[in-house]
C-alpha cells in the first residue's frame, strides 16, 4: 500500500470526491450534485471525468464499491455506490490537515502584520 | 440536444472493455440524467462542455490501460529474463541484418546524388565513345542535354606555381564542357564550364569541388582565377561546386573535374585523339530526358542510333543481338539498372524475410510454449471478466516490447556494420565511398519492420493462448493433458516452418561461402610476401610520353641495383586484382567457318618478364620481350598477345593457338604464347559462365598506356629475395632517378590479396554468421517445444512409466514427435534452398558463379540437413531424457 503523504496535496477533483463520500457511500450522480452544490458550481465534475476520477480513486484504494446498499426506497438499483476506505479516510484527514495548517499559517501571517 | 446525447452514448461505448463494463451503465445513465438540466441552464456551451469532457477522457483512459500493459508487460518479461533475452538477441541480429540491407539500398540505390537537379530526369550509358555522345546529343526530341565523361580519373595536383612542388593524387572526373549545364548545377563560387566558353585550344582550367576548397586550399577566399599545377600543367581554378556536390555517382566522389577540352599532356585519358575515335569507348554519357520523354522510349531511341554507329566501327560484338544501349539512372548514388533494380530488391526481401521469419517464428514458438505455462493465469483473468481482446492486447504488448526491443539491436548492429565497412579497405585504385550509416528513413523503416514482426508473430500465439474453455484449463485436468495431440497444430506448424527456414538460410549462405571459396581462391606459385607493388604515373607529374617511356625503359635497370630486388616487372593492373571489365574479342575462323566469338574475356597488359616474376608456367610460346613493348603499333599490323589456357580452348578448341589471329574493335593479334591459367578472384564473367575459367588475354604494354596510364598509374611489381627488405633501396634508387616523380601505393603482393580476399572474407563472415544463427535459433525452438510437449504429457508419461513402460520406450515417445518435424521441415527446406539457388544463379553474373560452384557441393547438401537434424534431435533429446526420468508418483499426485 502506498504511502499517504504520496497523495498530497490531493487533486482538486479528488478531494471533492472523498469529502462527499465521508458522510456514508453514494453514487455518481449524487456525488456530482453534492460537489457542485457545496461549491456553488465552481467545480463541475462532468461524466467522464467524475467516473474516471472514480476508477483511479478505486485502483490507489481510497474508494472502494459499497456492498451495503441504502434501503430499498431510495435504493437506485441501477447505480453502482462507493465509500471510502479506512486508507481513504486517512487521506482525506490528511489533506484536510494540511489545508487547515496552511490557513493557520496565513493567519498567523497576516496577525503579524496587523501587529505592525 | 438529442445529437448531444447520442454522441455522448456514442463515445461513452468506446471506452476500453474493462473500464466500459463497470462504469459504462452508470456513465450513460448520468449523462440522459443530466442532460436535460444542463440544457436548461448552460444551454449549447453546456451540451458542448459535456461532450468535450467525454471526448478527452476516452484517449486518457486508454493510454492508462496501455501504459498498465506496459509495465506489466515490462513485470512478466523480467520474470523470465532468459526468455527475454533469447527474444530480443534473436530478433536484433534477424532485424540488424535487415537493417543493413535497408540502409544499404536507401543510401546507394535510392538516395539522390547531392547537388544534381531534377536527378529523375538525369541517365547514363556507360562504355560509349566521345563521338557517340555527339550524336546522341542531336536526339533532341529525346534528350535536352547530353554530356560525355569518365569517372574515377586521377589528377596530381600540386598548389604550388612551381613545378617543384610535391603533388597529390587526388580522383575528378574528366568532363564535357556541356556537363555542368546538364546535372543542373550552378556553381557556389565563379563558374562552371560552357560549350560557348571553353574551346579546344583554350587556356587550361579546372573546377573544383566544395571539399577540395575547404580541406586542401583552406577555404580560400580568393580562389577563383588562382592556378594550381595539374598533372603537371598550370592550370586556373574557375569554380567551386555548391557543398556536398562531388560530381554525378558520388559513390566515387570526385573533387576535380577538367574539361575534355584540355590537352592530352593535362589529362592522359584523352591522349591518342579519343575524342574523335569511334572506337574508344571510354566515356559515359549523362543524358537529360526531355519533358515527357519516359525511359524506355529514350532507351529505345538510344539503341536503334547505336546500333547504326556500331555497324561502323570494327567491334566484334556489332552484330550481336539483344539490347545495346541499357540506360542507368543518372541522379543516384550508384547506378543500378532499373530492370534489375526489381529482383534485386526482391532477392533481399527474400533473405531478409527469411532471417526475419525464423528469428520472429522462434519467438512466436516460444511465445506460445510460455503462453500454455501461462494458461491458468490467463484462464483466471478471462473468468473475472477480463475480454479476450484486453488478453490478447497485454499478450501482444509483450511481443511489440520485445520486437521494439529487437529493433533497438538492430539499428546498434547497422551502425556497427555500417564503421566496419567504413573502415573496410577496398580493393579498388580509387577513393570508394561506401556509406551505409542508418538515418532516420532507415530507422523508421526498421521499427515499422520490427514492430510488423512483433504484432504478426505475436497474434498467433496470444490468440491461441486465450482460446479454450476454462474450466479444463483452470482444473488443469487430465482432459487436457492427455488429450490426443493435434498432428498439425500451430506449434508444430511453426516448428517445421522454422526447421524448413533454418535449413533453407543454412544451405543458402554455405552455397554463398563454398562457392565464393572455389571460385575466388588465389593460387599463387610463390611466397606472396616476397613481391612488393608500387605505383609510379610520371606522366601526371608533368612527364611527356617520350620521357615517361624512357624513364620506365631504365627503371628495372636501375631498381635492380638496389640489394635483393630479382626482378621488376610493370603491369597496367595489380595481378590478381578484380576485373570488373570484361571484352568480347574473336578468331577467325579458317575454311569459310563463322568467326569463334568469345565474350567475357578478361584483358591484362604486362611488361616483359611478367610471368617470369610471378613465376607462371608458360605451355607454349615464349612471354613478352622489351621489343614487343618497343613495336611501333602502327607499323605493326598484328600485335602480339599471350592467352591462358581457358582463352586458347574458347578460341581455338584443340587447335594449336600459336600463330594465330585473334581480334578485338580496333585490333588484330597474333598468338605468341599460351600461359597456364591464374587465379582471377572477383571477375566478372560472361551470363552462363563460371568464375574458375575466365578467358585471358595478355597485351603488351605499348606506347598508348604509357601516354594513358591506367588510374592506378603504372604498376611496378618488385620480385624480391627472400626476407629481404628491399623497399628502403627501392625508394632510394627512385629518388635517385628524379625526387619528383610520386610513389604511392606501396605494399606487398600478400597485402594486395588480402585487400582483395578481405571484401569476400567479410562477407562469408556475415553469411556464416547469418547461417550459425539459423542453426541456433532452430535448436533453441526446437527444445523450447519439445521441452513444452514433455511437460504437456508429463501425467501420461508418468502413467506409463507406472505401469511399465521402460525408459527407451518414453524416450522414443517423446522423440517421435519431435522427429517428424525436423523430418518434415528438413525435406521441405532442402527443396526451397534449392529453388532459391537456382533463382540466384540466373539473376547474378556475380555472384551466379560462385552460387552454381556452391550448389552442387555434395558436402553442404548432404551435410547440411545432418548438422542441423543431429542439433535438432540433440535440442529433442535433453528434455525428453529428463521427461524419462519421471517419477510416476510424483507426476501423478501433481495436483
Amino acid at each position: 500500500m502506498p504511502k499517504v503523504e504520496s497523495f498530497l496535496p490531493l487533486k482538486t477533483n479528488w478531494f471533492h470526491i472523498l469529502l462527499s463520500l465521508a458522510a456514508g457511500e453514494q453514487h455518481g450522480y449524487w456525488i456530482m450534485q453534492d460537489v457542485a452544490e457545496r461549491t456553488g458550481g465552481k467545480v463541475r465534475l462532468w461524466p467522464a471525468t467524475l467516473y474516471g476520477s472514480l476508477k483511479r480513486l478505486i485502483e490507489d484504494g481510497l474508494i472502494e464499491e459499497s456492498e451495503v446498499r441504502p434501503a430499498p426506497e431510495v435504493d437506485d438499483a441501477r447505480r453502482r455506490y462507493y465509500k471510502l476506505t479506512r486508507f481513504g479516510q486517512r487521506v482525506l484527514d490528511a489533506e484536510t490537515e494540511r489545508l487547515e495548517e496552511l490557513v493557520r499559517m496565513v493567519h498567523l501571517k497576516r496577525g503579524f502584520e496587523a501587529a505592525r | 440536444m438529442r445529437l448531444a446525447i447520442r454522441l455522448y452514448s456514442a463515445l461513452a461505448r468506446a471506452f476500453p472493455y474493462e473500464f466500459k463494463v463497470v462504469y459504462g451503465p452508470d456513465m450513460i445513465q448520468l449523462g440522459e440524467d443530466i442532460v436535460q438540466e444542463i440544457a436548461k441552464k448552460n444551454g449549447f456551451l453546456g451540451l458542448f462542455r459535456l461532450v468535450l469532457d467525454i471526448a478527452i477522457r476516452l484517449p486518457i483512459e486508454y493510454l492508462s490501460e496501455m501504459r498498465r500493459d506496459l509495465s506489466y508487460a515490462f513485470r512478466t518479461l523480467a520474470k523470465s529474463p532468459g526468455f527475454a533475452t533469447v527474444g530480443i538477441v534473436s530478433l536484433g541480429i534477424g532485424i540488424g541484418v535487415a537493417a543493413v540491407s535497408v540502409s544499404e539500398v536507401m543510401n546507394l540505390i535510392l538516395r539522390d546524388a547531392p547537388g544534381v537537379r531534377d536527378p529523375e530526369k538525369l541517365v547514363l550509358v556507360t562504355g560509349v565513345s566521345y563521338p557517340y555522345t555527339e550524336h546522341y546529343r542531336d536526339q533532341r526530341d529525346l534528350f535536352t542535354g547530353v554530356a560525355a565523361f569518365q569517372q574515377a580519373v586521377p589528377f596530381n595536383i600540386s598548389l604550388g606555381d612551381s613545378a617543384g612542388s610535391k603533388a597529390e593524387r587526388v580522383f575528378g572526373q574528366l568532363v564535357s564542357p556541356e556537363y555542368f549545364s546538364v546535372v543542373g548545377l550552378t556553381a557556389a563560387r565563379g563558374r562552371v564550364f560552357h560549350p560557348d566558353m571553353d574551346k579546344p585550344g583554350s587556356a587550361p582550367i579546372v573546377f573544383i569541388s566544395d571539399r577540395f576548397w575547404r580541406e586542401r586550399l583552406n577555404s580560400d577566399p580568393s580562389v577563383v582565377g588562382r592556378t594550381v599545377r595539374v598533372n603537371g600543367t598550370t592550370a586556373t581554378v574557375i569554380g567551386v561546386g555548391p557543398k556536398d556536390f562531388q560530381g554525378v555517382l558520388p559513390f566515387i566522389p570526385a573533387d576535380v573535374f577538367v574539361p575534355t577540352t584540355a590537352s592530352a599532356s593535362m589529362a592522359p585519358e584523352l591522349s591518342a585523339d579519343v575524342i574523335h575515335q569511334r572506337e574508344a569507348k571510354s566515356f559515359s554519357a549523362l543524358l537529360r530526358l526531355a519533358p515527357a520523354v519516359t525511359q524506355q522510349a529514350a532507351e529505345a531511341g538510344l539503341d536503334a542510333i547505336t546500333r547504326n554507329l556500331d555497324q561502323e566501327t570494327f567491334d566484334p560484338a556489332r552484330n550481336a543481338k539483344g539490347r545495346r544501349v541499357i540506360l542507368l539512372p543518372g541522379g543516384k548514388m550508384f547506378p543500378i539498372p532499373k530492370a534489375v533494380l526489381p529482383l534485386m530488391l526482391g532477392f533481399m526481401v527474400v533473405l531478409n524475410g527469411l532471417i526475419i521469419a525464423i528469428a520472429c517464428m522462434n519467438l512466436a514458438n516460444m511465445q506460445l510454449a510460455r503462453a500454455t505455462a501461462r494458461r491458468k493465469e490467463v484462464s483466471i483473468r478471462l473468468s473475472v471478466g477480463a475480454s479476450r481482446f484486453r488478453l490478447i492486447r497485454q499478450l501482444l504488448t509483450e511481443s511489440i516490447l520485445l520486437a521494439i526491443g529487437g529493433g533497438a539491436g538492430g539499428i546498434l548492429i547497422a551502425f556497427w556494420a555500417a564503421a566496419a565497412f567504413q573502415k573496410a579497405k577496398l580493393p579498388f585504385a580509387y577513393p570508394v565511398k561506401f556509406d551505409i550509416t542508418p538515418d532516420w528513413r532507415v530507422t523508421a523503416i526498421v521499427f515499422s519492420i520490427a514492430l510488423a514482426a512483433g504484432i504478426a508473430f505475436g497474434l498467433a500465439p496470444a490468440m491461441a493462448a486465450t482460446r479454450g474453455d476454462l474450466a479444463s484449463a483452470m482444473k488443469q485436468a487430465i482432459v487436457g493433458q492427455t488429450r490426443a495431440h493435434r498432428r498439425f497444430s500451430l506449434r508444430n506448424f511453426l516448428m517445421v516452418g522454422q526447421v524448413a527456414g533454418s535449413l533453407a538460410l543454412l544451405l543458402i549462405t554455405g552455397f554463398m561461402i563454398i562457392g565464393f571459396h572455389k571460385t575466388n581462391t588465389i593460387d599463387i606459385a610463390f611466397d606472396s610476401s616476397t613481391m612488393y607493388l608500387l605505383s609510379l604515373d610520371p606522366v601526371r607529374d608533368g612527364y611527356s610520353p617520350e620521357r615517361a617511356i624512357n624513364f620506365f625503359d631504365n627503371l628495372a635497370e636501375r631498381l635492380k641495383r638496389a640489394p635483393g630486388v630479382r626482378e621488376v616487372v610493370l603491369a597496367h593492373s595489380a595481378p590478381f586484382s578484380p576485373q570488373l571489365a570484361t571484352f568480347t574479342l574473336s578468331a577467325p575462323a579458317s575454311g569459310g567457318a563463322s568467326d569463334q566469338i568469345v565474350s567475357g574475356v578478361a584483358k591484362n597488359t604486362i611488361g616483359p618478364n611478367y610471368f617470369a616474376a610471378l613465376s607462371a608456367t608458360i605451355l607454349e610460346g615464349r612471354e613478352f620481350e622489351l621489343r614487343d613493348q618497343r613495336a611501333d603499333p602502327a607499323k605493326n599490323l598484328a600485335a602480339p598477345v599471350i592467352i591462358n589456357q581457358t582463352a586458347a580452348h574458347a578460341f581455338f578448341g584443340a587447335i594449336d593457338p600459336l600463330g594465330r589471329r585473334i581480334s578485338d574493335a580496333a585490333k588484330s593479334y597474333e598468338v605468341i604464347g599460351v600461359v597456364k591459367d591464374l587465379s582471377a578472384p572477383l571477375t566478372q564473367t560472361a551470363q552462363g559462365g563460371t568464375a574458375s575459367v575466365v578467358p585471358v588475354v595478355y597485351l603488351p604494354l605499348t606506347r598508348a598506356e604509357f601516354d594513358h596510364p591506367p588510374n592506378s598509374g603504372m604498376i611496378v611489381m618488385i620480385r624480391a629475395d627472400h626476407q629481404m627488405d628491399v623497399l628502403e633501396g627501392v625508394r632510394a634508387q627512385l629518388a635517385a632517378i628524379d625526387p619528383n616523380v610520386v610513389v604511392f601505393n606501396i605494399h606487398s603482393l600478400a597485402g594486395q590479396v588480402g585487400d582483395t580476399l578481405a571484401y569476400l572474407r567479410v562477407s562469408e563472415y556475415v553469411y556464416g554468421g547469418i547461417g550459425v544463427f539459423g542453426l541456433i535459433l532452430a535448436a533453441i525452438g526446437l527444445a523450447g517445444v519439445t521441452a513444452y510437449s514433455v511437460a504437456r504429457r508429463r501425467k501420461e508419461i508418468g502413467i506409463r512409466v507406472a505401469l511399465g513402460a521402460s525408459k527407451a520406450q518414453v524416450l522414443r515417445l517423446v522423440m517421435r514427435e519431435g522427429g517428424s518435424v525436423v523430418i518434415v521441415g528438413s525435406v521441405l527446406g532442402l527443396l526451397g534452398a534449392l529453388a532459391l539457388s537456382r533463382a540466384l544463379t540466373a539473376f547474378s553474373s556475380l555472384f551466379g558463379p560462385s552460387f552454381a560452384a556452391g550448389a552442387h557441393d555434395p558436402r553442404l547438401i548432404v551435410g547440411a540437413p545432418i548438422l542441423l537434424a543431429s542439433l535438432a534431435m540433440l535440442a529433442c533429446y535433453v528434455p525428453a531424457r529428463k521427461s524419462a526420468r519421471i517419477d510416476p508418483l510424483v507426476a501423478l499426485r501433481e495436483e
